[in-house]
């Protein structure tokens, strides 16, 4: 009843505005002019009322009691997980959340949802569309968006920390997204509408491109049955092997600690291991399908008073993976033994192909490469028997193989100019 | 020590006396000498260093080295006329102090590269856009490879960018120079770099109470005949780092973790750096060291002046494993042979008659020989044998084409590869010249893009072999001149005639008993210089970029676009040069064959493959449509 009559009173304020004939007080003190399609919108049609002024009519606190009065409905992105990151608080809870109660508010709270204006034009009264770089205020680095366009994360140390930079990013060049090229935006594949209703994208890849059958691995079934399209089409992927979190106190040796200081609270020093971009390993998503997977995270932590370190260091608190969408769509995809009798793909590392000895420096895995102690929130590791298939040389499997090849072998010249 | 000799004396039986009186009376002629004998009275120098080590047996006098004068009780007074004081092995002493008995090691010394650094130099100078003479750490005249004499300028007087980048990053891991601040990485001058080496922090620590803790000091007075891995690995750590890699050890990326004892770990070294542990080189594991494989001529020169470190290495993995030959091995003829006179410090000697293998040089190793059938390496420190297993004939080692390969083509684990060298030489700043010993204008400094390990690129190397290459180097310099204003930006200097970045023929000495399998290889074209990549219908096309193009792979060299294989970095030193297109169209085709032969002793591997036979009835019928 109440936002009918808001509605209302909003209305005939809008009209009358437009007929000139009464205008709103605000103005007269507060130069502030609205931009873009709410121009024209009385100031009061959002801060509700002239007695009991809405302060910040799009504020997630509120549930955007100024703009779901037209907005109808969208107030339900509170309840996703942009807005309430149950999976990042989750995460925490269970690992680095352990050794420190408030972890989470101190090292992962730069990215909340505060209100619509976040997305929508930043500065509150130049009301917009969201563009790309919205969305890159919070998915950039590890997490997936700048990706899109072709930046992966460089090294924490601050000798790798080095190049462009973009939305506080130093990034390290990669290929980028084949839609990026193509002028698409996040926007074309992420509507309202989806994240509103809880669905992280509105379109798939097949509401846009049927696979071509000229091409040999689309004419696979278990191709097209078992696997998301982006389990091959992801050209590469940030991956981070072994996320430290330092906890300090009363240390002086925490300034030997020379990497980037921007990612953690004032007590922490956040590190990492190692990080790859190359095409990612490859498990099971949530819908059973074959699809990209990486550490999120394989988390270590040592707490550090005095210069020393006190219970358990290096202790591994989560050794957790996710398959995910890296958003780096190329035409092109790896070989067949990419992924065919390609054991570490798939995590299944033999101990004598071992390069990184996590063990003899205490990191407790036997490597990041061995499903052993690891296992994937979302999905699952792929079973050891459908390894075991996959990489049987069947002679259909042979026919295909030669015909890739081939493919590739016939349009390599026989010369070279050098 | 004495005093249990002369105790011995008086319980002696008649049987002895005649050994024992001479031993004495080389005893007496010693005591006879100025120098460190305990009970020489008139040696002040032991009277102040009485704890002091003994260099050795046969190094017992002090003042043969050090020089000086031991009569004299006053310390300045007696340390005027030392040699040093500190190290009689630098080179501004070495003629009259090791030299003077140590002539045929000083003089190899002398034109050892280790010593000259003249490679380091040229390499610079080549890649930095340098002047084309050759320079090396102190100047001077030697003879090079061919036996031509020459004259080499000192590297203080190379007025360029490169000199500049010499003396104040490079110079300080050579032969000529002390280093000794640097913790992990600080070595002596001269002979003692090696012989006397330092610890991390470069203190002292044996029994001399009147030098104990101070530094830079070799870490004991006693000689290190026998230099073990960790000595090489003072200098032997950055760069190509084959001395971290072959331990199993790795300054990846610089992270700091995992911790150890609440310190940035696991392992701290020179620079700031972190190591972490990887697999080790098999050789390594199995308990060898670097001077097991590589012989005095390799570590000190065998007299002539090379230009670089390939061309005085006379060691190779065939020496001992054999290749398309087994090994060759030669008698030792006499007792003057070098293969006796230096193994007498071993734990073993060889002796005349011995069959000593040869280096690919031709000459006798003198710790590795030919016995019952096999070749046995002797471990010069610990006196271990090691079994070496040749495969000369074996399956796996006479596939067809594969003659073309270095064995550590397929035999490594792993080639450490630092892409993206960003280096600013600021002439704002003042940085510290090594070899002139105080602050000059200009500073350098240096960023990294990306650090990898594996897969490994190859090409052609010197020897017109496959090898594994590293960038070597991909440098973007910055120059920021005195006024603040940029005149150079990440400006890549020409090389061969042409502005290209550049990649190196190495050995990464990170080697595994497992060969790299054939399908892994020859399957993933990052392996022939593509980087990592995706293919695309008839398009290789790489994910990691170089910032200053559109396209083409930071991590590798090659391209393939509209069937074109083309490459854009140069393979350093001659006769170098990436794989062409006919090259990696035969690499690639043997997968044709690989997906059912996928064993190298597979029959159809020792000869040229026939890929016609793939359309012959039999392949038709295997591969026919169900």
């Amino acid at each position: 009843m109440r936002s009918m009559m808001l509605c209302i009173v909003a209305c005939f304020l809008l009209l009358s505005a437009a007929a000139g004939e009464a205008r709103e007080n605000c103005t007269d003190c507060h130069k502030i002019a609205v931009s873009g399609v709410h121009a024209g919108v009385p100031c009061l049609s959002c801060h509700l009322s002239e007695s009991d002024t809405l302060r910040d009519p799009a504020s997630a606190s509120g549930r955007a009691a100024g703009c779901v009065g037209c907005h109808k409905g969208y107030q339900a992105l509170f309840g996703r997980p942009m807005a309430t990151r149950v999976r990042e608080t989750g995460f925490v809870a269970r690992s680095f959340g352990r050794m420190d109660g408030e972890f989470f508010g101190k090292n992962c709270n730069s990215c909340h949802l505060q209100g619509c204006t976040d997305c929508h034009g930043g500065k509150g009264h130049e009301i917009a569309k969201p563009r790309d770089r919205d969305c890159f205020t919070c998915h950039k680095g590890y997490f997936v968006g700048t990706d899109y366009y072709g930046m992966a994360p460089r090294e924490d140390s601050l000798r790798y920390q080095r190049g462009d930079t973009a939305y506080g990013e130093p990034f390290l060049k990669m290929t980028p997204d084949l839609h990026a090229e193509a002028g698409l935006t996040c926007a074309d594949c992420h509507s309202m509408a989806s994240l509103v209703a809880g669905r992280s994208s509105s379109k798939g890849c097949r509401d846009c491109h049927k696979p071509k059958l000229s091409v040999v691995e689309h004419r696979i079934a278990a191709h097209l049955e078992k696997m998301e399209c982006w389990a091959c089409h992801s050209a590469w992927a940030a991956q981070e092997y072994g996320t430290f979190y330092l906890r300090f106190s009363g240390s002086p040796s925490k300034d030997l600690y020379r990497v980037r200081r921007d990612l953690s609270a004032e007590e922490y020093v956040k590190s990492a291991y190692l990080r790859k971009q190359d095409a990612p390993p490859l498990g099971l998503n949530g819908r059973g399908k074959v699809s990209p997977i990486r550490p999120q995270f394989i988390g270590y932590f040592t707490d550090i008073r005095q210069d020393r370190a006190i219970w358990e260091e290096n202790r591994l608190l989560a050794a957790e993976w996710k398959a995910f969408f890296p958003h780096t769509v190329r035409r092109g995809t790896v070989m067949c033994e990419g992924c065919h009798d390609n054991p570490r793909r798939f995590l299944f590392e033999p101990a004598a192909d071992r390069i990184y000895q996590l063990q003899a420096d205490g990191m407790t895995l036997p490597s990041f490469w061995d499903q052993s102690g690891q296992k994937v929130v979302n999905g699952s590791f792929l079973p050891a028997a459908r390894y075991r298939e996959l990489s049987k040389k069947t002679t259909a499997y042979r026919r295909a193989y030669l015909e890739r090849w081939q493919k590739l072998i016939d349009h390599v010249e026989a010369s070279s100019p050098r | 020590m004495m005093k249990t000799q002369k105790t011995a004396m008086g319980g002696m039986t008649p049987a002895d006396t005649h050994k024992k009186a001479s031993l004495f009376l080389l005893l007496l002629a010693l005591l006879a000498l100025p120098g460190c004998t305990r009970a020489g009275k008139a040696s002040q120098c032991v009277l102040c260093h009485p704890k002091i080590e003994k260099v050795s047996k046969s190094h017992a006098d002090c003042v043969s080295c050090h020089g000086g004068d031991a009569s004299i009780k006053n310390k300045y007074a007696s340390h005027l006329a030392m040699y040093g004081p500190r190290n009689p092995a630098a080179p501004e002493h070495w003629e009259k102090t090791c030299g003077s008995c140590h002539l045929y090691q000083l003089d190899r010394v002398r034109s050892n590269l280790m010593y000259t650094t003249t490679g380091m130099i040229k390499n610079i100078q080549l890649t930095w856009e340098g002047p084309e003479k050759l320079y090396s750490s102190r100047g001077g005249d030697d003879y090079d490879a061919a036996g031509k004499a020459r004259l080499l300028k000192p590297v203080a007087g190379l007025n360029h960018i490169s000199g500049e980048l010499y003396r104040k990053f490079c110079s300080q891991c050579h032969v000529a120079t002390e280093s000794g601040e640097v913790y992990g990485a600080s070595h002596a001058s001269g002979c003692a770099a090696c012989h006397f080496p330092y610890n991390d922090r470069a203190t002292y620590q044996g029994g001399d109470a009147a030098v104990r803790g101070k530094g830079p000091y070799a870490a004991s007075h006693a000689m290190e005949k026998l230099p073990g891995t960790e000595v090489c690995a003072r200098c032997h750590n950055r760069s190509g780092r084959i001395a971290l890699s072959y331990q199993g050890l790795y300054d990846g990326n610089n992270s700091m973790v995992p911790t150890r004892n609440g310190q940035p770990g696991p392992v701290m070294t020179s620079g700031g750096r972190n190591l972490t542990h990887i697999a080790s080189d098999v050789h390594f594991a199995a308990g060898m060291e670097c001077i097991d494989c590589h012989t005095s001529r390799d570590t000190m020169g065998d007299g002539y002046g090379y230009e670089n470190m390939y061309l005085q290495t006379e060691v190779s993995c065939e020496d001992c494993h054999g290749g398309a030959r087994p090994p060759r091995y030669q008698r030792i003829a006499g007792e003057s042979d070098e293969a006796v006179r230096e193994s007498r410090g071993y734990a073993m000697q060889m002796r005349q008659g011995m069959k000593m293998i040869l280096t690919a040089k031709g000459r006798k190793y003198s710790n590795v020989f030919y016995r019952d059938g096999a070749v046995w390496v002797l471990g010069k420190r610990s006196g271990r044998l090691f079994k070496s297993r040749v495969i000369t004939g074996t399956p796996e080692h006479s596939v067809a084409g594969h003659g073309r390969m270095e064995c550590y083509s397929c035999h490594s684990r792993t080639v450490v590869q630092c892409y993206g060298c960003h280096t600013t030489y600021d002439r704002s700043k003042p940085g510290m010249d090594y070899i002139a010993k105080m602050a000059t204008p200009g500073r350098f400094s240096e960023k990294e893009d990306y650090r990898m390990l594996y897969p490994f690129p190859l090409a052609l190397n010197q020897r017109g072999k496959i090898s594994t290459v590293t960038p070597g180097c991909q440098t973007f310099v910055t120059v920021i001149e005195p006024d603040l204003s940029v005149s150079k930006d990440e400006y890549v200097a020409r090389f061969k005639g042409k502005k290209q970045l550049r990649f190196a023929p190495f050995y990464s000495h990170n080697t595994g008993k497992k060969a790299i399998g054939c399908g892994e290889c020859h399957g993933n074209p990052a392996f022939l210089g593509f980087g990592q990549h995706v293919v695309s219908g008839g398009e290789i096309e790489g994910t990691l970029i170089c910032e200053q193009s559109a396209d083409k792979p930071l991590d590798g060299f090659l391209t393939l676009q509209g069937g074109k294989v083309r490459a854009y970095s140069a393979i350093t030193r001659e006769n170098s040069r990436p794989l062409n297109g006919a090259e990696v169209r035969r690499a690639l085709s043997v997968n044709l064959c690989l997906v059912c032969h996928e064993k190298a002793k597979d029959p159809i591997y020792r000869k040229e493959l026939n890929y016609r036979a793939l359309n012959d009835a039999l392949h038709r019928r295997l591969l026919s449509a169900p």
